[in-house]
């Protein structure tokens, strides 16, 4: 794992264009960042990185088919009693989840270890999928990369075949596509996946998730009050489930991608459950809830708000100080620690692994950098290959 | 390979802005029947009684047909405020009430049903048609199904069909209130004032 500075493609800027990709830049930031990227080895995508993602993914399975069972465990999740019911038939029923993204700390050698799984709403899809997919290609076409080169990047084609899978299966006229209202980066990797929907041959719709309505018969409209019964949303259930149309979630049929059990999946609480049903393994740090804490004293640890997006509302606490605090809106539902494992520097940068799977495989990864030990949401993206 | 073999890559520019076309109900749809290969012919009934009457020995199958498709054309017909509005498109006395929980609304009335042996032999396709008796609609004269589709002219009782026409229509519906979801992102997007370092994505 070598960080490997190359040119830039010249005309990328005006490709991004062409290609709808609005958010590489953001707030004056570079966001994708072809400055450099990322060479691995075959052995370090596979042994490092693919191998554990498939492994700690049963594992994070295995915490939730715990969880839907075990009212304590629904509470310490901080999942509203309402939904209890419909998460543990959702789960029963096995309603198909489309894609979900592990973050791991990995530097190439020592065993990657799990910081958290974004289950739920996983971003940097398009940048994962498609953008450092063209980057390749251009790249080994000039000439600056080798033709033997690879990138662990099978996402879009997963992504098609999933949406065949799932929509083969319903009997509905459109799947719908939502997300919130200004912004950018949403709406882009919405359409990124709408775009993966129509090659499946599906008819796709889109709505504003701020637009949607209440229609007779207890359904949800769309703005041309047409029912939305299957629905790919980009809005986390935690806010779904305390909103004014959260009665509605469980009194109709409306198919969600993801679906309702992933609000375990996505949820923070899952760490400590993780350390507790399957202590010391290599890929996991250990976890703890907020009255566990003793365990844990002779440890650097972060608090992690249990929902929570982008870094945000972390704390490191070392010997006992708050060494770091970043800003944010999120931990009135409480709070979960880990233990400290700062993500490997190369040069000046904080490196994060995003590893994605696409129908519980393996599909792919994104690498990020930070400026900062703390990866937000203004960390930048860079791609990488594998050397033959 | 560890990697997308191949990728369409006209599906994926925008040279146009595709994000701000925005879809239309009951819009006018016209069909290609020449370019399709799938298409066969479909019968369409007033009622059980034509169906059976045509079709000896296919009772059950017609008043299956018939009343699913009464179902599916509540289901699925354009909803009106008002049986004025309702019938400006469809014609006088065209109109019927939708039995809505809260106040009534108008829908037009089930005209006929498309009848049709499904492409596995061993089953029925239908689905509800409506026409429109105002001669300033676009649908006047024309078997309609609830998406807008037109099928010719209402004289007829044999149409060529694809096999668009049997499959599922969305619902529509009265919607009583919009906005019940999207409060937590302006609750949160807006706090301590933070949003210029804050790119404002709800994904993770």
């Amino acid at each position: 794992m070598i960080r490997m500075p190359i040119k830039e493609r010249p005309n990328w800027r005006e490709q991004a264009d062409d290609f709808g990709f609005k958010f590489h830049t953001m707030y004056g930031k570079a966001y994708w960042d072809e400055s450099a990227y990322y060479l691995f080895t075959l052995e370090q995508i596979e042994q490092g990185i693919e191998d554990p993602t498939a492994e700690v993914h049963q594992m994070c399975l295995a915490v939730v088919d715990k969880v839907v069972n075990d009212e304590a465990l629904l509470r310490k999740f901080r999942i509203p009693e309402l939904f209890w019911d419909n998460l543990n038939q959702s789960w029963k029923r096995g309603d198909p989840s489309l894609y979900s993204r592990l973050d791991f700390a990995y530097n190439g050698k020592d065993p990657a270890k799990l910081y958290e799984n974004n289950a739920d709403t996983p971003t940097s899809i398009y940048e994962s999928g498609f953008w450092q997919w063209l980057w390749l290609e251009d790249n080994v076409r000039s000439g600056q990369i080798n033709r033997g080169a690879d990138q662990f990047n099978s996402l879009q084609e997963k992504l098609i075949q999933r949406f065949s899978e799932i929509y083969s299966k319903t009997d509905q006229p459109y799947l719908y596509f939502g997300c919130c209202k200004d912004t950018e980066e949403d709406r882009g990797t919405v359409q990124y996946l709408e775009d993966c929907a129509n090659e499946a041959g599906i008819p796709t719709k889109f709505v504003y998730i701020e637009d949607m309505g209440h229609g007779e018969g207890d359904l949800f409209t769309d703005l041309d009050n047409q029912a939305i019964e299957l629905m790919f949303k980009l809005y986390p259930w935690e806010f779904m489930q305390r909103e004014e149309y959260a009665g509605l979630i469980n009194k109709n049929a409306t198919q969600w991608i993801e679906p309702i059990w992933k609000s375990v999946l996505s949820n923070k609480a899952l760490l400590p459950m993780l350390w507790k049903m399957f202590p010391n393994h290599p890929n996991l740090l250990p976890a703890f809830f907020e009255n566990e804490l003793d365990n844990s004293i002779s440890m650097d640890i972060v608090k992690k708000p249990i929902y929570s997006r982008e870094g945000a509302n972390v704390s490191i606490i070392r010997n006992g100080k708050t060494v770091l605090d970043t800003d944010g809106p999120y931990g009135e539902e409480g709070f979960i620690y880990q233990a400290y494992h700062p993500l490997p520097k190369f040069g000046k940068n904080h490196t994060l692994i995003g590893s994605w799977l696409v129908n519980d495989q393996p599909a792919g990864i994104s690498v990020r950098e930070d400026k900062a030990v703390v990866t937000q949401d203004m960390s930048r993206y860079l791609p990488h290959t594998i050397l033959n | 390979m560890k990697r997308t073999k191949s990728i369409n890559l006209g599906r994926m520019r925008k040279t146009t802005d595709r994000l701000s076309l925005k879809p239309i109900s009951l819009a006018i749809a016209s069909i290609t029947l020449a370019a399709c290969s799938d298409t066969r012919q479909a019968s369409v009934f007033r009622d059980a009684n034509e169906c059976s009457f045509q079709n000896p020995g296919l009772e059950e199958e017609c008043q299956i047909a018939y009343e699913e498709a009464l179902k599916d054309a509540s289901d699925t017909a354009p909803k009106y405020q008002s049986r004025r509005e309702c019938e400006a498109e469809f014609g006088n006395n065209a109109c019927t009430n939708y039995n809505a929980s809260s106040g009534s609304m108008f829908m037009p009335a089930m005209a006929g049903f498309m009848f049709a042996r499904a492409l596995d032999r061993n089953r029925y396709n239908h689905s509800p048609v409506f026409t429109s008796y105002n001669s300033r609609s676009p649908f006047y004269g024309d078997w309609v199904t609830a998406d807008g589709y037109r099928y010719g002219s209402n004289r007829h009782s044999t149409i060529t069909v694809g096999n668009k026409a049997f499959k599922p229509k969305p619902k529509v519906t009265r919607t009583m209130s919009r906005g019940g979801f999207g409060s937590t992102v302006s609750a949160k997007s807006s706090w301590g004032g933070k949003k210029s370092s804050f790119k404002g994505g709800w994904g993770g």
